[in-house]
């Protein structure tokens, strides 16, 4: 390589050791190789040449030219190899906060039930929670003398208003504003004169109600099968037993074993002909069956929750640990 | 209601399997609530139903199992009662009993010893020990369901009356207390007076004790109603009233006698006693009654058809009696079934033996029901995007402390409990903000000071023609810092702003209106939302009377949406995108620092310049010394774009002088230069 050339390249070298930024870097390559760089100039010079001294000068030109190349991708490599560094990030960090809210076990249990029934065609439909006697006990079939108005502890707000003690008012005044085919559910709160570690004054509930032509029990037992299959995601071990409700007939109530237990968590059965005529429904035509639930004992269950007072003290290191569920 | 398996296997003969016997008590609805083994005996504690009353009793218990096991129930040994007597019953009114009689013993020694036999079995039921012949009674009570009271025969003046109180009328009861009666309550009395409340609770005055040596037991049938409404007025509940009240066989009152007689001939050497039934024409609505229904009506309620042969074997054992004509079933009830009255019972009660687990699944038939008919107005959309932005739900208690409300309206539009649980419980709310400062405080105090949660619940009010009316409220407060420290974010504190965003991004067409008017928020921070023109909620920061009642000291802000009235139907339409450059311009002017920015940016937009998509306060500036304290500086960012074309920097400015020209006559806004 003639002496000019190895000047030019050592030139280089020490501009390229004295260079720090990329920005540089860019301005170096285009004095020696852009289109009016110093090298690109070295090439006019072939134009003069004779055939045998271009031939030379070809060789010398582009070995002048790859050195320099090299060069600069090699800088150019250290350079962007030593700005990562600078940049490398600690993975390990925390990323920016994005604090997520709650939904309440108890709306998460609701919600969940609402989703699956809803699938089998019950729609919600919301109501009083101040009552009268007629709509929470008489028309369900529960007369003033009868002992099973002992079973709800109520409360009384004026002297025919009472708070209700179930959702079933709810389906009455159902029943009563439409006709069948009906398939309703009635999810809200309910109050009962009860207070100690497993019951409370207040608590929530959901009832079903289905009515039309030919429902019978096993309609009954397939829905409420699946429903708890599909609420717990597996099979449970379940069992119907024969219990009393003045509103159903017949009456059961369905338990499900946890640990070994058997946990009574739903009442059901056929609708009372009589409710069916307080409410101006052919019993002949027209058969049902209704079902309900109380919505903590289940949400305890299924987080295992084992106070019941953690629902309303809604203390937020309880209520943060449902963060983002559905 | 607790029993012995040895005495119940007595009544069902010969059987092995306990196990297998306690499993189907649950399965025929008699729910077995815990079983423990003692003294030799096994206790199994069952929780009855109060439709059961007639398996309030050992025999009661067979009897239900006899359909199961295919025997007969064994009928107790009794004595024959002879030797009637007239004498010591003076009168029975028959609205109070229609089957009454007596059993006269003398020369009879009531300080023997309760035979173990006995006293064990008393004692495995829960009942305690007294003296030998009341230990009697409760264990025929016990064996068979029938109450009986026996009075000391010499403690007595004259034949006993069966009538209702005189009004005042006092008794000492066997419980210790005196209650003080009233003419609806019957009582059976001496001539000196009320010597027991009818079926609840005998007198102090006549019972037995070790010394008593002439007896009368009373065994009768009382009408139901009168017992319960003694039983409740004088809040007493007796093995007796519980029993009565939820109907006793109004024919069993003589078998319990002969019984009675049968236990205490075997134990004591009584030389003659006397019996009398004054009344035994029960009357109970259920006697005599049939029940005609048609076979097919067991397939329509269960979905299963049940043999003709299953149905009346089933009824048999359970004293019932069928008789199938022509798919016609016709049943009379007996006389210890108090619950059954119709068709669906007799369904029931065959369906328990048949067993609720042996019946099929039938999947329930599609719904026939309109899709118009579901309907679509759901909040919960609203609940998912609060709880997505940090929000907690939280539930609190329907009910709050009394006088709690005093700042939110007067006493007659609240509704009070008349009988609450506790103090703390017995007002319902008149609105949210009570039960969500509560919980702020609650957490405040647990170091969870960074607060953001909702609730929705009912509010409830009473109006002036008393009528009372609920509304279902979304509220929800803030208070604490936006983040925890970190190394990326700035933090600080929450202020309205945020509140303001987070319900602006969640709602659609929310405004947000300067008030006073609210008397428990702060009147420097308190505005009304609204949807287009109609109020739908408030917000702001509680006032320092609320901050003082709850003492808490943090920042926090509130808000309240009436859900009913919220237009939550949010349909989305597609607007063409114009794919021709935006503009954006800033223009800094001052303004009379009483006029507020929303006022500003709603009367550009109102005012439609051409081009002009969008408008914003992207600054605002006070300074005192520049420009003094009514004045403040503010800046608008202004965005142009056109649909057809790129816009000419000509086009926007004539559209900047327009607006400057605008603000000027409109607000006497001065372009800072």
């Amino acid at each position: 390589m003639p002496k000019e050339y190895s000047s030019l390249i050592s030139e280089l070298r020490e501009k390229l050791d004295s260079c720090t930024s990329e920005h540089d870097l860019a301005n170096i390559k285009s004095h020696y190789l852009g289109k009016k760089g110093v090298i690109s100039n070295e090439f006019l010079k072939l134009r003069a040449a004779s055939s045998e001294e271009r031939k030379i000068l070809g060789i010398n030109l582009n070995t002048l030219k790859d050195e320099a190349q090299n060069l600069i991708a090699n800088k150019m490599s250290k350079l962007s190899s030593a700005e990562d560094s600078n940049e490398k990030i600690d993975i390990s960090l925390p990323g920016s906060n994005i604090r997520l809210g709650s939904r309440h076990p108890v709306s998460l249990t609701i919600n969940r039930i609402i989703n699956i029934l809803g699938s089998y065609g019950f729609e919600t439909v919301d109501g009083f929670e101040i009552e009268d006697e007629f709509h929470n006990f008489d028309a369900l079939n529960i007369p003033d003398s009868h002992p099973a108005r002992d079973m709800h502890d109520t409360f009384y707000v004026s002297d025919s208003k009472l708070l209700r003690t179930h959702t079933s008012s709810v389906q009455i005044r159902s029943m009563l504003s439409s006709s069948p085919p009906i398939r309703i559910m009635t999810p809200g709160k309910v109050y009962r004169s009860d207070s100690d570690p497993t019951h409370s004054p207040m608590f929530h509930q959901i009832e079903g109600l289905c009515i039309d032509e030919d429902i019978n029990f096993c309609h009954l037992k397939s829905l409420l099968t699946a429903f708890i299959s599909e609420l717990f995601g597996r099979d449970m071990d379940i069992r119907f037993r024969p219990s009393y409700f003045p509103f159903t007939e017949p009456s059961a109530e369905l338990d499900i074993k946890f640990n070994g237990k058997w946990l009574e968590v739903l009442g059901c059965g056929m609708v009372h002909p009589n409710v069916l005529s307080n409410v101006k429904i052919d019993y002949k035509k027209y058969s049902g069956f209704a079902f309900g639930l109380g919505i903590e004992r289940l949400a305890m269950l299924q987080y295992g929750i084992t106070d019941l007072r953690m629902f309303y003290e809604n203390d937020i290191s309880f209520l943060s640990q449902f963060e983002g569920l559905k | 209601m607790k029993i012995s398996l040895n005495w119940l296997k007595e009544y069902l003969g010969n059987i092995k399997d306990n196990d297998e016997l306690i499993s189907r008590l649950t399965s025929m609805g008699l729910e077995v609530d815990s079983v423990s083994k003692q003294k030799r005996d096994t206790v199994i504690d069952i929780d009855m139903t109060p439709n059961r009353a007639d398996c309030l009793s050992v025999m009661g218990i067979a009897r239900d199992l006899s359909p199961i096991y295919k025997k007969k129930v064994l009928m107790p040994k009794i004595s024959k009662l002879s030797n009637k007597t007239k004498s010591h019953v003076k009168r029975v009114n028959k609205k109070i009993s229609t089957a009454y009689s007596i059993l006269v013993i003398k020369d009879f020694d009531n300080s023997l010893i309760t035979p173990k036999n006995i006293a064990d079995r008393l004692e495995l039921c829960g009942i305690s020990q007294i003296n030998f012949i009341v230990d009697v009674l409760n264990y025929v009570m016990l064996e068979i369901g029938q109450p009986m009271h026996v009075f000391d025969k010499d403690k007595l003046n004259g034949a006993l009356d069966v009538r209702f109180a005189r009004k005042g009328e006092k008794i000492n009861a066997l419980d210790g207390n005196q209650y003080t009666l009233t003419a609806d309550i019957p009582v059976i009395s001496d001539s000196n007076g009320a010597q027991a409340i009818a079926g609840v609770i005998g007198s102090d005055n006549s019972s037995v004790d070790t010394n008593t040596s002439s007896i009368i037991i009373e065994s009768a049938f009382f009408n139901q109603n009168l017992i319960r409404k003694s039983a409740k007025k004088y809040r007493l509940q007796t093995e007796s009233s519980y029993r009565f009240e939820r109907g006793v066989d109004p024919y069993l009152n003589n078998l319990a006698l002969g019984r009675v007689m049968h236990i205490v001939d075997q134990y004591s050497q009584v030389k003659n006693h006397m019996f009398n039934s004054i009344v035994s024409k029960p009357i109970s609505t259920h006697l005599g009654k049939y029940i005609k229904m048609d076979i097919s009506y067991f397939e329509r309620i269960l979905g299963v058809k049940l043999s003709n042969k299953f149905i009346i074997n089933t009824l048999s054992y359970l004293g019932f009696n069928p008789i199938i004509v022509k798919n016609k079933l016709k049943v009379s009830v007996p006389s210890h079934r108090f619950d059954i009255s119709i068709a669906e019972d007799i369904v029931e009660e065959v369906a328990r033996v048949y067993g609720y687990n042996n019946f099929t699944e039938i999947p329930l038939p599609p719904t026939t029901l309109s899709k118009s008919k579901i309907s679509k107005n759901n909040t919960s959309k609203y609940l998912e995007l609060l709880s997505s932005q940090g929000y907690h739900e939280v539930i609190t208690y329907s009910f709050l402390p009394k006088d709690s409300q005093k700042l939110f309206m007067s006493n007659t539009s609240k509704i009070e409990v008349l009988n609450p649980i506790s103090e703390d419980k017995s007002e319902m709310r008149v609105n949210m903000i009570n039960g969500l400062l509560k919980t702020a405080k609650y957490n405040i105090s647990r170091q969870n000071s960074d607060i953001k949660i909702f609730e929705i619940g009912k509010t409830y009010k009473k109006h002036k023609d008393n009528s009372v009316s609920e509304e279902n409220v979304l509220a929800g407060m803030i208070s604490g810092v936006n983040y925890p420290l970190n190394l990326k974010q700035f933090q600080r504190k929450l202020d309205f702003y945020d509140l303001k965003g987070d319900l602006m991004s969640i709602f659609q067409n929310l405004s947000f209106n300067q008030s006073e008017k609210i008397s428990y928020l702060s009147n420097s921070c308190q505005a009304v939302i609204s949807q287009g023109r109609k109020p739908v909620g408030l917000c702001g920061e509680p006032s320092l009377s609320l901050y003082k009642q709850f003492g808490v000291k943090n920042k926090i802000f509130y808000f309240e949406i009436y859900i009913d009235l919220l237009k939550l139907n949010q349909k989305v339409t597609y607007e063409p995108i114009s794919i021709y450059p935006k503009i954006y311009r800033d223009l800094t002017l001052l303004f009379d620092s009483k006029i507020s920015s929303g006022d500003i940016i709603k009367k550009i937009q109102r005012k439609s310049f051409n081009y002009m998509i969008n408008s914003r306060i992207s600054d605002i500036f006070y300074n005192k010394n520049d420009f003094g304290n009514d004045k403040k500086s503010m800046t608008l960012e202004l965005v142009f774009q056109d649909y057809s074309r790129t816009l000419q920097d000509d086009d926007v400015n004539t559209q900047i002088s327009m607006v400057l020209d605008f603000l000027e006559k409109e607000f006497n806004a001065v372009l800072r230069k």
